[in-house]
């Protein structure tokens, strides 16, 4: 890694960077690889996180000659990192090659149980978890790209219209619209599941 | 039996805390160097061609050498005694064949 002092700030190495010392570069790439590989792994399959991490940093780089210094990096950053597991969704839809899990008598007894007046105890012993995993994977898998990342960042992760408007690139009206559809969908998804 | 909306708080609840307890995937250090070496296997970026920067770099350092030039110049022909208007008067005079074109209207 190149000798930079703690003190060097961003904006220093960006300009190194942009100005031909490609090695520089590294010292962001360490600095905000666990930031990026925390996004990429909320989103992307676990098999997947490596190489859609490392499309992140690549983006970024080249990305590097657009970056307004008045921003954060950081928050940059984050926003090529969403938009890059965006578009790894985008192309799985795509090329078909989702593997279209679904639920078997397993997963409906646990949602039986766990709707049932005992539900928040029996999940925070931590024995269902891998079963409300499953059941969110096979829901995603069930919506499109759009809706997925809506989904995961409005839905799940409590992400403000806002917020989920300048990470993904979108207007905040279109989040606002896609929120409420997807939300809708999602709701229809497991109505077939929740025993009434 | 709980009401609907209950049972969706609920769920959304149990849900997000899946969501959120992703095993975190630790990348090694051969990560870093795969990600460093493709990279650097594009080489370094530049911003495409730009006119202000341009500009900026070249135009802009060549602006003490031009003033410098100009200066020069005027002080030799001043030294010179070359008056342009002057010579072209001349010229108009001289030249006869415009003369009589003037005179025909």
């Amino acid at each position: 890694m190149p000798d930079h002092p703690h003190t060097t700030s961003d904006a220093e190495i960006i300009r190194r960077v942009i100005d031909g010392d490609v090695n520089s570069f590294e010292y962001l790439l360490k600095k905000y690889q666990n930031h990026v590989l925390r996004i990429v792994t909320k989103h992307i399959p676990y098999n997947e996180v490596e190489e859609v991490a490392q499309e992140v940093f690549v983006r970024a780089y080249q990305a590097l000659p657009g970056f307004k210094k008045q921003g954060s990096f950081k928050q940059w950053l984050s926003a090529i990192a969403v938009r890059a597991c965006y578009d790894f969704w985008r192309k799985r839809y795509r090329s078909r090659e989702l593997p279209m899990s679904d639920l078997n008598e397993k997963h409906r007894e646990w949602l039986e149980n766990t709707l049932s007046n005992q539900s928040d105890l029996s999940f925070n012993k931590g024995s269902h978890t891998e079963e409300a995993r499953e059941l969110l994977d096979w829901a995603m898998d069930k919506l499109s790209a759009r809706d997925r990342m809506v989904i995961e960042l409005v839905y799940l992760e409590g992400l403000s219209a806002k917020e989920a408007a300048g990470l993904l690139g979108w207007s905040v009206a279109n989040v606002k619209v896609r929120s409420f559809r997807s939300r809708k969908k999602l709701k229809k998804l497991l109505t077939g599941v929740i025993p009434t | 039996m709980k009401p609907l909306h209950h049972k969706y708080e609920a769920l959304k609840k149990i849900l997000r805390k899946a969501y959120f307890e992703k095993e975190h995937v630790e990348i090694g250090e051969q990560w870093q160097v795969n990600t460093m070496r493709r990279i650097r296997g594009l080489g370094p970026i530049t911003s495409g061609p730009n006119f202000l920067v341009f500009f900026e770099r070249f135009v802009w350092r060549l602006t003490p050498a031009t003033c410098l030039l100009i200066i020069v110049g005027a002080i030799i022909f001043l030294k010179l005694g070359f008056f342009p208007d002057y010579d072209v008067l001349t010229l108009f005079i001289n030249d006869t064949e415009e003369l009589s074109l003037a005179q025909l209207f």
